[in-house]
């Protein structure tokens, strides 16, 4: 291998390393979870009360595209005055924040009820395949 | 089901009396009645039992797999258990819809000995859901096949309640509610008492807790319990039961053959704990029920106690494979009002009831289901009640095999449903006896207890 050739890899590894950096700066607290596995978490504590299929609403409103949408704001649904008044948008990070805890403790007044995921590879991982329904 | 009726005298209590003697040949009788009776009862228990009612995933917009482990039922996930302890009040919030479904039950069944036969055997309407966030109900409407396309309709199972949800004692969410049914148990959450499962030992006797009892009290009484659930964990529940009368009885569909008799100081407790952990869920819990009895209602009272216990236990994961355990044991103590002499032989004072179930079932993706289910009554001996062997020992076994390719989130409908479902009952044991079980005399055919063995094939439709 030539000098050359070894200051190229070098330079792609630094560029790469300086990327993630980047990204990780970019969002901050972002969890790298496994949508699949998170599939399985959704099914095992959520799936009886929300469906993921755009417009069908359960016990609880339809999660399609939820990670980036403004609290409170799926059509048709009944939402608690707590939620409809929230100045919440569902990122990321409001969603570990209110799904790490018993929902009436975040929302006081909400009608959700779940006393919260407490493992932290379960909600990344569930966060992750949230992020999947668009 | 009125075989045991026709061993009972009508005397005062305690009195020994002389009733016409009975023949061997007039017990065989009864004991053919009898069974034709249990076989009727254990088919239309495991087909037309009380599934997954459609009515109420239009309400909350949830699959029947969201509350069921197989999508057609019956046996309830714990999601189901608080939709049942809620007072089937939930919903979707998109207003009010129409609390009715249907069910029909096409069954080709084939016993051991006698002809098959294939009949649109059970049509059923369920009138099911909210009335308001307190008050909501199930009554079931029930038309079974008696041959010759004649059908007898009568009122089954009646669940009407109110429920005060949201409170809190002592800091703990708390949930209390008032269950009007007619069927001791069959409110239950945890859904594994007979009543409520539907799962119980067939024989000769059984206990008040068990609807295939002979002379049972599913839905022939009629009574009020007050529940709370504590801490999402801790269920209680204490209420009263009184038997309609016959003349009703009769009004609601009811052979009064079948009648459970007059009851008084009836009252029924359960205590359970449970515990929902997402992945798994178990419980644990006891029951009793006392009362007594006077059948015939001219007769004498008998003094009559239930103490059982139940454990649960299943594997929900992610719902591709659930595993349900179940097993439950009812003991029942019977200090009877009168010591007929029946056949020539003295009757006891007294009495034990011993029904046991276990129940195993197996769900792959909440599509396919394979259910074992171990039944076993036994009792103490009574050459007068019980005879000819004087030994109610019945054991029992109950397959079934079954698709519900609907009712799920991700099928073509999540509302309305289909059950494929073959089912095997298998007698090893009945009356104390495996072979010649109503002692045949000589140069007659003579049954053996797996001569009581069928094999049915059942298409079942929900909407």
């Amino acid at each position: 291998m030539t000098g050359a050739a070894r200051v190229s890899i070098s330079n792609r590894f630094y560029l790469a390393l300086l990327a993630l950096v980047a990204g990780g700066l970019a969002t901050p607290g972002a969890r790298a979870g496994d949508a699949a596995a998170g599939k399985d978490v959704f099914k095992s504590e959520c799936a009886e009360c929300h469906a993921v299929a755009e417009g069908r609403n359960k016990k609880g409103p339809s999660l399609f595209g939820i990670v980036g949408r403004k609290a409170g704001s799926v059509a048709g649904y009944d939402y608690s005055d707590a939620l409809k008044q929230s100045p919440w948008t569902w990122t990321t990070e409001q969603l570990h924040t209110y799904l790490s805890q018993p929902a009436k403790k975040a929302n006081p007044g909400t009608k959700m009820k779940y006393d919260g995921l407490d493992d932290a590879k379960d909600l990344d991982n569930l966060i992750s395949y949230l992020e999947t329904l668009h | 089901m009125g075989g045991r009726r026709t061993l009972r005298s009508t005397d005062s209590k305690k009195e020994p009396t002389m009733l016409p003697p009975t023949n061997r040949r007039t017990k065989r009788r009864n004991h053919t009645f009898l069974l034709g009776g249990i076989l009727a009862a254990l088919l239309l228990f495991v087909c037309g039992t009380a599934q997954a009612i459609p009515a109420y995933a239009r309400q909350t917009g949830a699959a029947c797999a969201d509350c069921h482990a197989g999508a057609y039922g019956p046996a309830l996930t714990p999601y189901g258990m608080r939709f049942k302890l809620g007072g089937y009040t939930d919903t979707d919030g998109k207003g009010t819809k129409i609390p009715l479904a249907l069910q029909l039950t096409e069954t080709h069944n084939n016993p051991a000995r006698g002809s098959s036969s294939t009949a649109l055997t059970e049509g059923d309407l369920y009138l099911a859901g909210r009335l308001t966030d307190q008050v909501g109900g199930f009554v079931k409407v029930e038309a079974d096949h008696t041959g010759h396309n004649t059908y007898n309709t009568k009122l089954s199972s009646v669940d009407l309640r109110f429920v005060a949800k949201e409170l809190k004692i002592g800091g703990k969410d708390t949930l209390f509610g008032i269950s009007v049914n007619n069927s001791p148990g069959f409110n239950d959450p945890i859904a594994a008492l007979p009543s409520a499962s539907f799962l119980g030992p067939a024989g000769v006797t059984g206990s008040l807790l068990n609807p295939s009892s002979p002379n049972s009290l599913a839905n022939r009484v009629i009574g009020a319990t007050a529940y709370a659930l504590y801490d999402d964990n801790w269920y209680g529940e204490a209420g009263t039961y009184r038997s309609l009368p016959t003349s009703q009885q009769d009004h609601l569909g009811y052979n009064i053959g079948g009648d459970p008799g007059r009851l008084r100081d009836t009252a029924y407790g359960r205590f359970a704990y449970m515990k929902d952990m997402k992945k798994q869920f178990f419980s644990a819990g006891v029951v009793g029920l006392t009362t007594k009895r006077q059948l015939p209602r001219s007769g004498p009272s008998d003094d009559i106690v239930d103490l059982g216990y139940d454990l649960t236990y299943q594997y929900l994961g992610n719902r591709d494979h659930i595993v349900q355990l179940a097993y439950v044991n009812i003991l029942e103590k019977r200090d009877y009002g009168s010591t007929p002499v029946i056949g020539g032989v003295l009757a006891r004072d007294k009495g034990i009831v011993h029904d046991q179930t276990m129940t195993v079932t197996y769900t792959f993706k909440q599509t396919y289901g394979l259910t074992f289910t171990h039944f076993k009554s036994t009792g103490s001996r009574d050459l007068a009640r019980f005879g000819p062997s004087g030994d109610p020992d019945t054991t029992t076994n109950l397959i079934s095999l079954y698709w519900a390719p609907f009712g799920k989130d991700d099928s073509y409908t999540s509302i309305a449903n289909l059950k494929l479902a073959a089912t095997w009952f298998r007698f090893s044991r009945f009356a104390g006896r495996e072979d010649d079980i109503f002692f045949a005399p000589p140069g007659t055919q003579r049954t053996d207890a797996r001569d009581l063995n069928a094999f049915s094939i059942s298409a079942s439709i929900a909407f």
